[in-house]
């Protein structure tokens, strides 16, 4: 990797592992660098020790998508998924344990694997991407089981409720289907862009951001990010963030989103934006929130940068982790 | 009364009769002569001689006869006083008498007294003889003893006495008793007589002595024979040379007639011998590089002859201080302000800046017939070369406005080899010396001296440790292992130069050259035209707004070209500012853009914007063109107006929210027009089915 090559990265995707300790990140190169959050985060840490202790290129295209089970760190490619085995990659080894492609129709240009979530009652594995389908992957056996097709364009984003066994997901054009993960039926479809306090046209209607806490939904994108009341499928609240957000969580009773613009926005579920922390990238594509370690408790965010922004204190960028 | 005296002696001693001695000791003038007369005359006289009478008689008795004699007289004296107090008559006879017994009497005591006088000088005459005696015999010995010292001291002399024989070295009694014939080592005689042996060896000695000058004189003699034979020799010899001039002479037509400048070469040799060490080294290197490798490239000396082989004697100042201008400058420079110290550092400075008077000037020739002249000089007390360049073309350049800074000799040559200036001298030790004179920075003189670039050094046989990494080789190794690179790159640099100019012309016309080798590259219909082509300096590129982040990421250099291009279609206004490394096409040409279009946006605010510059600028191996690379900026330009039309077309927003007619309808062909989580548009040009994919 070049100086110029560096001046061109984005961080597309990241994970921690599942002691809490390393953070695993994807860039639009196709590689995952892996940082060791605890040397980071030491008092005699140093230049060296924010950088990666492993960076392979793990896929062709770019890695839009990370994700971390008990075990395996779960990575997408161009229309393939890798797992790699975090006691492996901690000792640096970059043999991938399994490599498993979805079946796709069309086959002039391989579609990218955008979102990957985990369903715990089945243990399957739910992807969303470029070919407009959700695939279900039964994790043990590695068979893709099931397609849920409804998207009439590409898929930006999925998130699962747990309680009703829901899969929700996002897309280019404009909708958020809900489906029942038992019956693999589409439950509803709300098309966002079609509420007047959301919808900003100069944008455009695409959906590229989903969290869920219980009954409440967060979805935005080209329409302004808003909270909505599951239960009455309407918009409670409105965030006014001037740009299109692309990544949104849930946190204590906080609301933290990233998206276009070098900041993190802090909001309140009332509609009001609290805090905007300024950052390093000129705009975010990816923030993960460390709660499996109460030691590296961390947020960090990555974006078209090929910096990743550390923060220990939420309200302020601590340091940045480099590729 | 003497002689009455022997004649009494005569009459009172009538037996002795002695013979009388011609040596009687009585030795008044007058009497010897009589006595002698006498003496011979009457010897048969007898004379009577009281000295004989003196042997005789006893001394105890005369001392009795005179104690008598005295008593006898004091009687007589007595009585006669007495006779005379009685009365008697002064005529009486028993006065006379006793008158005529005194008489006797007294002359007995003269008699004795004599005598005793006589004894007196006896006595005294033996005593004077003895001791005579005594000291005859004292003054032999004195002289004896005298005698005895003297030969002593001429003992212990001869003793002492070193003879020069001692002082002769020797060979030892083995060699010697080895070496000498028989005649003069005598065995017999020598063995036992230590004198004789010493002898021997000292004949020995001379006889080897003898021998040896004879050697040495017939040595001589064959040494002044050989002499004379050189000398005729060389006589010949140096009868020849007008000759072979002659020969050389009438050769030289013949040289030219078969293109072998031999003569030249010669000349040029002789020249080369008053070049200093590393404009030789150069010569020599770059001359055999030419002839073996690069038939295009050609060396040769300019200068003063004169004043090199000036130099070469002992000191004598050369007037010929280098250019004027070099004054001007250092007046601007000079810190001092009172004029007597500051001409005298100026003098200094020139001094130590001065160059050698000889220089050399290699020209690379390219296949399309411009050439790239390299002037190398070496500055004598700061022993460094420096080289100044000038290109001379076959057509005339003066078309491009742009392409100004392209050409020009102050920066032609920047960073030939990455960070390689050439603004500061590479040789650590000139820093003392420009501290001596007050000369801050050898960057002020570059203009007129020419660029001191590391690799001129080397290429010099010049090696200075600065830090790096530093091969074993030094002098010609050095020189000849960085030749080929270096001509290579010149040349590289060059047709690089001369490329872009040609290409600038273009640009400025607004027209993209692109080859037919490259036509694969982009889409047959490519309406987003280049409207501006312009140059900038450092200053405005650094005050650019969509810039800063390859400010930050450290990559501009000074030693950088700027340049603006301006993309056009429709309303839409695409600005992309160039960054060039002088060692284009190696570094490739970095770009940051801005586009105009309902409302600003940069690389920064947009990610589309961002992959269009990485389709430039990372994807750029694609982009090369046939070897040398020479098309990798145009082609850049080229592809930046393919993706502009792209992004515009896959616009698909209206700003009001009503669905207008699009201001720019689609035409090129794509699968997908987002993709990724940052909706990404597909810029990547598929051949040869022609649509537009994702990277």
């Amino acid at each position: 990797m070049g100086p110029v090559e560096l001046l061109h990265m984005s961080v597309f995707s990241q994970s921690f592992s599942p002691c809490g300790r390393f953070l695993a990140a994807g860039n639009n190169y196709g590689e995952i660098a892996v940082f060791s959050l605890s040397a980071a985060l030491s008092p005699d840490a140093s230049e060296a020790s924010q950088k990666p202790i492993l960076n392979f290129t793990a896929h062709d295209g770019p890695v839009f998508s990370l994700l971390s089970t008990d075990t395996h760190l779960l990575s997408a490619g161009n229309g393939e998924i890798s797992a790699w085995s975090w006691a492996e990659l901690i000792k640096k080894s970059t043999k991938a344990a399994w490599t498993r492609k979805p079946s796709y129709e069309t086959s002039l240009e391989i579609p990218e694997i955008n979102a990957m979530i985990i369903n715990p009652k089945d243990n399957s594995l739910i992807v969303g991407g470029g070919d407009n389908n959700i695939h279900i992957m039964d994790m043990e056996t590695g068979i893709f089981k099931s397609v849920l097709k409804g998207h009439t364009d590409y898929i930006h984003c999925l998130c699962f409720k747990e309680r009703e066994e829901e899969i929700l997901s996002g897309g280019e054009d404009g909708a958020v289907r809900i489906w029942d993960a038992r019956t693999n039926r589409p439950v509803h479809c709300i098309e966002v862009f079609k509420y007047e306090e959301c919808a900003r046209p100069q944008f455009g209607k695409w959906i590229s951001c989903l969290a869920t806490d219980s009954d409440w939904m967060l979805c935005g994108g080209g329409p302004s990010l808003s909270l909505w009341h599951l239960r009455s499928m309407s918009p409670t609240s409105v965030f006014p963030l001037p740009g299109c957000q692309r990544e949104a969580v849930f946190y204590q009773d906080l609301i933290m989103s990233v998206g276009e613009g070098p900041h993190v926005s802090h909001c309140l579920h009332g509609g009001t934006v609290k805090a905007q922390i300024p950052c390093t990238p000129s705009s975010l594509n990816t923030l993960a929130l460390n709660l499996k370690n109460s030691e590296h408790r961390v947020m960090t965010v990555g974006g078209s940068s090929h910096q990743i922004d550390v923060f220990t204190n939420f309200s302020y960028r601590a340091f940045s982790l480099s590729f | 009364m003497r002689t009455q005296i022997t004649s009494s002696a005569t009459v009172m001693s009538s037996d002795a009769v002695k013979k009388r001695k011609p040596k009687v000791i009585r030795s008044e003038a007058g009497a010897p002569e009589t006595k002698r007369g006498r003496a011979e005359g009457d010897q048969d006289v007898r004379v009577y001689n009281e000295e004989v009478e003196l042997e005789v008689r006893d001394p105890q008795q005369d001392y009795m006869l005179y104690k008598d004699t005295c008593a006898a007289l004091a009687k007589l004296m007595e009585e006669i006083q007495e006779l005379k107090a009685g009365g008697a008559k002064v005529q009486s006879v028993e006065i006379e008498e006793r008158r005529t017994q005194c008489s006797v009497h007294f002359i007995t005591l003269k008699k004795l007294n004599r005598l005793a006088h006589m004894r007196l000088k006896k006595g005294r005459d033996q005593t004077h003889e003895a001791k005579q005696r005594v000291d005859v015999l004292h003054l032999q010995l004195q002289n004896l003893l005298y005698e005895v010292m003297h030969l002593q001291k001429e003992i212990g002399k001869c003793l002492e006495f070193r003879s020069q024989h001692e002082e002769i070295e020797l060979v030892s009694e083995e060699e010697f008793f080895q070496e000498a014939p028989a005649e003069i080592s005598r065995p017999h005689v020598t063995r036992d007589d230590q004198h004789q042996l010493t002898l021997a060896r000292l004949d020995w000695e001379l006889e080897q002595r003898k021998r040896l000058a004879e050697q040495y004189k017939m040595s001589l003699a064959r040494k002044e024979k050989i002499q004379k034979a050189i000398e005729q020799k060389r006589e010949y010899l140096s009868s020849l040379q007008p000759g072979l001039q002659n020969i050389m002479q009438a050769s030289l037509p013949v040289q030219e007639y078969l293109a072998i400048p031999f003569e030249h070469m010669q000349k040029q040799a002789e020249v080369a011998r008053h070049l200093p060490p590393p404009l030789y080294v150069l010569l020599v290197q770059a001359g055999a590089y030419g002839q073996a490798c690069d038939k295009n490239l050609s060396v040769s000396i300019s200068g003063d002859v004169d004043e090199a082989k000036a130099l070469s004697r002992p000191p004598e100042d050369s007037q010929d201080d280098e250019s004027d201008s070099d004054a001007e400058e250092e007046q601007q420079n000079t810190k001092r302000r009172r004029a007597t110290l500051g001409v005298q550092l100026d003098d200094k400075r020139k001094e130590m800046l001065r160059r050698h008077p000889l220089s050399l000037c290699v020209d690379l020739k390219c296949k399309d017939g411009s050439v790239l002249h390299l002037f190398f000089y070496y500055l004598m007390n700061l022993n460094i070369l420096t080289v100044k360049t000038k290109v001379s073309t076959t057509t005339d350049l003066s078309g491009a406005v742009s392409a100004g800074e392209l050409l020009n000799s102050e920066s032609l040559l920047n960073c030939l080899y990455a960070s390689d200036h050439g603004k500061e001298t590479p040789n650590p030790a000139n820093r003392y010396q420009f501290d001596k004179v007050g000369i801050t920075t050898f960057g002020d003189y570059v203009s007129d001296l020419g660029h001191p670039f590391v690799w001129v050094q080397k290429l010099g046989g010049l090696q200075f440790s600065s830090g790096g990494a530093q091969s074993g080789l030094t002098g010609s190794a050095l020189s000849a292992s960085h030749m080929e690179r270096t001509m290579k790159l010149l040349r590289g640099r060059l047709q690089a130069r001369l490329a872009l100019h040609k290409q600038f012309s273009s640009l400025e016309h607004s027209i993209i050259p692109v080859s037919s080798e490259c036509q694969h590259l982009f889409p047959a219909k490519v309406v987003s035209g280049l409207v501006r082509w312009t140059t900038m300096s450092c200053q405005e590129f650094t005050e650019l707004g969509f810039v800063q982040h390859v400010l930050k990421a450290g990559l501009v250099h000074e030693t950088d070209l700027f340049f603006m291009a301006t993309v056009e279609r429709g309303t839409a206004r695409l600005r992309a500012a160039v960054v060039m490394n002088p060692r284009y096409p190696e570094v490739a040409p970095l770009f940051s853009l801005s586009l105009h279009w309902k409302g600003e946006r940069s690389g920064r605010t947009d990610d589309n914007l961002q992959a269009m510059e990485s389709e430039v600028n990372v994807f750029r191996s694609e982009l090369q063109g046939p070897r040398p690379g020479l098309q990798l900026l145009t082609n850049q330009i080229q592809r930046l107006c393919v993706c502009l039309d792209v992004y515009l077309e896959t616009e698909s927003q209206v700003c009001d929210g009503s669905e207008g007619p699009k201001e720019f309808p689609r035409e090129k062909m794509c699968l997908r027009t987002a993709r990724g989580p940052s909706r990404l548009k597909p810029f990547k040009y598929n051949h040869p089915q022609g649509f537009f994919s994702h990277r």
